[in-house]
């Protein structure tokens, strides 16, 4: 009886992990395809990646991407470290104020959100680029930097700071030198998985994105809807690739996945 | 009085991060709805003149079909997750310890893989040179290829497919939960595995069940992405709608209408959330 149940299991599981990564791998492995259709398989070749880098509008747009990701997670570990610092400090009532506000970006629809960014930098005259991108980026990368300073702080002993305090050390002293090399490691991962999060966005972007500044995503998108090109394929492998050093890195300082 | 001066001056340094997200999200949701009635010229140009017509044309036929469509996908995708994620995440609490942070890595590991990677995943597979075509007619299992993009049901594969890692790990979390005692109790009082299935397990995974549909329902309404490349913009949904109006149609108060609206759906699953979830604990928030 219990043989046939985990057979069973084993059966759904290894059913439902093959129908998940079949997509994805179909991808990687018709970037290597000759044939520009994926009608046929004609033989093993990189030209689809070489082909990448010969593409300057990718190049650019990568760029772009790039920038816009790394100081959308300096900006987002530096509000989200010191949300989660300032929310320890603050009355019951507004922590919890706070934390519901954290979740708001993250439950409005993606499109909603965009749009209503689009209408107000609009309204404000704010050129459309990095800046715009970044504002909106970090929108949704600092409530992550938040929770997961947020853990980490819940763990720490708040004996600590009480005999810190008794021994005279100030609300200043205490935050240097004990709380931010306690939380480092959750904020070096948090602001990577900032990164990916940002380097991966579509929607948001494709309202936010400038004449001259387009995100990869937004022209892997368009890209997209004119047709299949292993080209495509290459490209979204190489980002996979990148994508998953980014993550790996941040495990490193951090064994909690997500 | 003096309290009220102390916990004022305690939240001091909060006022800052509040003031940050109040100005990049509450104050735009305000333009968002003060542009929805308002209304534009010929060029593009948005009027300062109020009027309802957005929201009047909202109840015209063709778009009430759009808002149909858009809550069929997101209420079948919540179920389709539901139904094929529960088991996966039942199964895995059941795994041994190796086994199961395994498991998880693999559940988890598709969010990070590029969304836009994983749709075009599908337009491989599905399409009429695609991987299942090739194989299916490679077999001769059938002569002519299937069309199986562009309808209705590849855009609902495709949000699916993008969403059951939420419905999975919010199961996963309130299974995992669960007092394993209840369980034997009800064995040892002659229950089948069955019965207790339903009596037991599922009442109390509802506030995970109830989560992950939240988790699901609401992104599914807005990833237009998905039905642009697998439903060929062939069934219109808010998302697709809100997106055309903003990039090609101009007429921003209308998608600003349709923000408003889909807000308001938005809100609507909350509440609902709220009230099943109530007394019996949260998953989220």
């Amino acid at each position: 009886m219990d043989k046939r149940v985990s057979a069973i299991r084993t059966f759904y599981l290894s059913l439902f992990f093959i129908v998940l990564y079949i997509p994805v791998l179909s991808v990687i492995l018709y970037s290597f395809n000759k044939s520009p259709s994926t009608a046929q398989w004609t033989g093993f070749t990189l030209d689809w990646y070489r082909d990448l880098f010969r593409d300057r509008v990718i190049v650019e747009s990568l760029k772009i991407s790039v920038q816009v990701a790394v100081l959308t997670s300096i900006l987002s570990a530096i509000l989200g470290t010191a949300t989660s610092i300032v929310s320890m400090y603050v009355t019951r009532k507004m922590e919890k104020t706070i934390r519901g506000i954290m979740l708001l970006p993250l439950l409005v629809p993606e499109v909603a959100l965009g749009i209503s960014l689009l209408i107000f930098f609009t309204a404000l005259k704010l050129p459309f680029g990095i800046l715009t991108l970044v504002l909106s980026h970090s929108l949704f990368c600092v409530p992550y930097v938040y929770i997961m300073v947020q853990l980490r702080l819940k763990e720490i002993n708040k004996s600590i700071f009480e005999a810190a305090k008794d021994l005279g050390a100030t609300r200043g002293q205490i935050i240097r030198t004990i709380i931010l090399p306690l939380v480092t490691p959750s904020i070096i991962t948090s602001s990577l998985l900032a990164l990916a999060i940002s380097l991966d966005d579509v929607i948001i972007s494709t309202y936010m994105s400038g004449p001259t500044s387009t995100t990869l995503p937004v022209h892997i998108f368009s890209m997209m809807r004119v047709g299949v090109t292993p080209k495509i394929n290459a490209l979204c492998t190489l980002i996979l690739v990148g994508t998953f050093f980014i993550v790996g890195l941040s495990q490193l300082f951090n064994k909690k996945v997500l | 009085m003096k309290a009220k001066a102390k916990s004022l001056k305690k939240n001091a340094p909060a006022i800052p991060i509040l003031v940050w997200i109040g100005f990049l999200v509450g104050v735009p949701l305000i333009f968002v709805v003060v542009l929805s009635f308002l209304s534009r010229d010929n060029l593009g140009n948005i009027v300062f003149k109020f009027s309802l017509d957005n929201y009047k044309r909202m109840f015209d036929p063709i778009y009430l079909r759009v808002f149909a469509n858009s809550f069929l996908l997101a209420i079948l995708t919540g179920f389709i997750t539901l139904i094929i994620g529960y088991p996966v995440a039942y199964f895995t609490t059941r795994l041994k310890a190796k086994k199961r942070s395994f498991v998880t890595a693999l559940i988890v590991l598709p969010f990070w893989v590029s969304s836009l990677l994983r749709t075009y995943g599908w337009v491989i597979l599905l399409g009429k040179t695609g991987l299942i075509n090739n194989v299916l007619v490679g077999l001769n299992i059938i002569d002519q290829p299937l069309n199986m993009m562009y309808k209705f049901s590849t855009t609902l594969i495709g949000t699916a497919y993008m969403l059951i890692p939420f419905m999975i790990i919010a199961v996963y979390n309130s299974v995992d939960k669960l007092d394993r005692s209840l369980l034997e109790a009800s064995y040892d009082l002659g229950a089948g595995k069955w019965k207790t299935f339903f009596n037991i397990t599922l009442p109390l995974t509802i506030p995970g069940i109830s989560g992950g549909f939240t988790l699901v329902f609401i992104p599914s309404l807005g990833m237009f992405f998905v039905s642009d490349l697998l439903g060929g913009g062939r069934t219109v949904f808010l998302g697709n709608l809100i997106n055309t109006q903003v990039t090609r149609g101009r007429n921003r108060p209308l998608a600003a209408a349709f923000s408003v609206g889909m807000i308001v759906l938005v809100v609507l699953v909350l509440l609902i959330y709220n009230r099943v979830t109530k007394n019996k604990g949260r998953e989220l928030f």
